[in-house]
């Protein structure tokens, strides 16, 4: 049956249901436009046959294959679509910078992407507060005090704070820091949220 | 609309402290606060006065709902009513954890105040379960919410909503031809 | 507990369809068993078991449920569409005498998803069919909430095993305010915590590593 391939990026998606961005399918997604390539071909051939020797019989298969294109057009849309959310959840979850095992998988125009979101995310933040600027990825949930205690899951070098100290974010070292320095830090699974 | 989120809300709500120490009055955005004197008592927001009780600043009041007594008269009334009786306070679950949690030492009789809570809590819980299940069931279309609280409402919150939709939904199914789109979905 | 930034694009309830939905698509890619009313010239490659360079009148055969929906609706004589089993009057009768006892994943798993599409074509049973689809939904209705509102973080992989896939749903978002409300009451709501999708991508990397 027609459109089995774009059904299958769908699956492939939905088999990573948690927000995951897995690879993406270049191939599949090239073998779905070459299959709606074909289709297209075989419906021009088949209309002008209709047309030039009055085939009417041949109205039903033009009309199934014009229903298989617009399903692949469907897949391939929801396809990219949903990836697009993925990436977009990433720049929240990862912040801009993203590692480079996330960033492999994906295409050049959804890294191009990824970058645009980036870039009319920060201008936003930036105009607001009366100039100040306001990171709107900050403070989730509503904060319940400026410092927190916070202990270092992995080494990760040096961290400058507000008033210029620097504080070494060594394995297992236990904080005292600014919430708004560590909250980003804290999701990327770097810093622990120590609560007594 | 996250639990935490109902609670910043609910630590708008007045408490009334005594405070220790001498300040004059502030001028806030949220209102004005203030004056400090000590040993005079006034109503500040719960998020001020636990700040002050953790800095060791103030003596907080409990509201006078949070007492035994009342809370078990409030929690035979719950028990035996057929609907919803209006709650000790609409903060009360929250206020009950911000300030035993922070303020226990204030409060007499601090446990016993949290398991009588908790059980006009589940009591109403159970209840809301109950008349969400009647009211699909019964296939109603309207409900009063009267008397509940924001944080009960926003614990079942998501998933009523999604059932009465599905519900809307099969229902209209009954009705053909009325919400068959113009076109089909590929 | 985690607020999840990764929003997929809900499906569209019953009748109507989400465009991009994941889940709108596979469920519109069941096959049901359809006859063919006309003669479809070229395709017959697609009907594996005969040789014919086309698709006969009158042929049986299995069709996704987006192409009968096309098709028919296009013109109502290319093609007649058969009543899966779980709609047909034999087990509408066993749903309504006791809704509870049916495994809908098994039956489904989008049993009232597929149920509301067939009723876009026109058949005798349709006002039945629907009027089972909504009992039945009401029936099992308190089950589904109450599991989803009981189970305290335990699995519920058993629960939800017989849930049909809106069921699921349903469960889902019950157990999503069940749990932020314990997280709360507990006070891990005031707790910063790692971003989950950091968590799992990197326990992928572990097996990626390992296998």
């Amino acid at each position: 049956m027609f459109c089995e391939k774009a059904v299958e990026l769908i699956r492939e998606l939905q088999r990573i249901s948690d927000g995951q961005l897995p690879a993406f399918n270049e191939d599949g997604v090239r073998q779905v436009l070459q299959e709606m390539e074909a289709l297209y071909e075989h419906n021009q051939a088949d209309v002008n046959e209709t047309k030039s020797e009055q085939r009417a019989d041949l109205l039903p298969s033009i009309r199934l294959r014009h229903c298989c294109l617009l399903r692949n057009q469907r897949c391939v849309g929801a396809y990219l679509y949903d990836r697009l959310l993925r990436i977009r959840a990433l720049r929240w979850e990862y912040g801009s910078v993203l590692p480079a095992n996330v960033r492999f998988h994906m295409s050049a125009e959804e890294l191009q992407w990824f970058t645009c979101y980036k870039k009319s995310l920060a201008s936003f933040m930036r105009s607001l507060g009366g100039g100040g600027g306001l990171d709107v990825t900050q403070d989730m949930r509503p904060p319940k005090s400026l410092y927190i205690q916070v202990r270092c899951v992995k080494d990760h070098g040096e961290l400058e704070i507000d008033d210029g100290t620097l504080v070494l974010l060594k394995k297992n070292s236990q904080h005292f820091l600014p919430r708004w320095k560590c909250e980003h830090l804290i999701r990327q699974g770097i810093l622990e949220h120590v609560v007594h | 609309m996250d639990p935490s989120e109902v609670e910043f809300l609910a630590e708008k709500e007045l408490v009334k402290i005594i405070p220790n120490f001498n300040l004059d009055k502030l001028y806030l955005i949220g209102g004005d606060l203030g004056p400090f004197n000590p040993g005079l008592p006034l109503y500040v927001p719960v998020w001020l006065a636990l700040n002050l009780k953790q800095r060791q600043k103030c003596r907080v009041v409990p509201p006078d709902w949070m007492d035994v007594e009342k809370l078990e008269e409030m929690r035979e009334l719950e028990r035996n009513a057929a609907t919803f009786t209006p709650a000790p306070c609409p903060y009360y679950m929250e206020l009950t954890k911000l300030l035993l949690n922070h303020a226990s030492d204030n409060i007499p009789k601090a446990d016993e105040i949290r398991t009588l809570v908790k059980d006009i809590w589940d009591t109403r819980i159970a209840k809301l379960r109950l008349s969400a299940d009647s009211f699909i069931t019964q296939q109603e279309a309207h409900a009063k919410l009267d008397n509940l609280t924001l944080m009960e409402i926003n614990t079942i919150r998501g998933f009523l909503l999604e059932s009465l939709n599905c519900m809307y939904k099969l229902r209209s199914n009954l009705q053909p031809g009325s919400s068959k789109g113009p076109l089909a979905d590929y | 507990m985690e607020s999840q930034s990764y929003l997929p694009v809900q499906p569209g309830v019953c009748m109507e369809e989400n465009f991009f939905s994941l889940d709108d698509i596979l469920l519109s890619h069941q096959r049901l068993p359809i006859r063919t009313e006309v003669s479809f010239p070229r395709l017959g490659f697609l009907e594996k078991s005969s040789d014919s360079p086309d698709i006969p009148m009158g042929t049986k055969m299995e069709l996704p449920l987006w192409l009968s929906k096309g098709l028919y609706e296009q013109n109502k004589r290319m093609l007649s569409v058969e009543l899966p089993k779980v709609y047909r009057e034999g087990w509408r009768t066993v749903f309504n005498a006791d809704p509870n006892v049916v495994d809908l994943h098994k039956l489904g798993p989008y049993y009232y998803g597929l149920g509301s599409q067939m009723l876009r074509f026109d058949s005798p049973e349709n006002p039945e069919i629907a009027q089972t689809l909504l009992q039945t939904f009401i029936g099992r209705f308190r089950r589904t909430m109450d599991s989803s509102q009981n189970a305290y973080n335990e699995d519920t992989s058993a629960l939800v095993e017989r849930l049909d896939c809106l069921e699921k749903t349903l469960f889902v978002s019950g157990q999503c305010g069940l749990n932020s409300f314990q997280g709360w009451e507990k006070g891990q709501a005031c707790q910063l915590s790692a971003s989950s999708l950091v968590l799992n991508y990197r326990k992928r990397k572990i097996t990626d590593v390992q296998s």
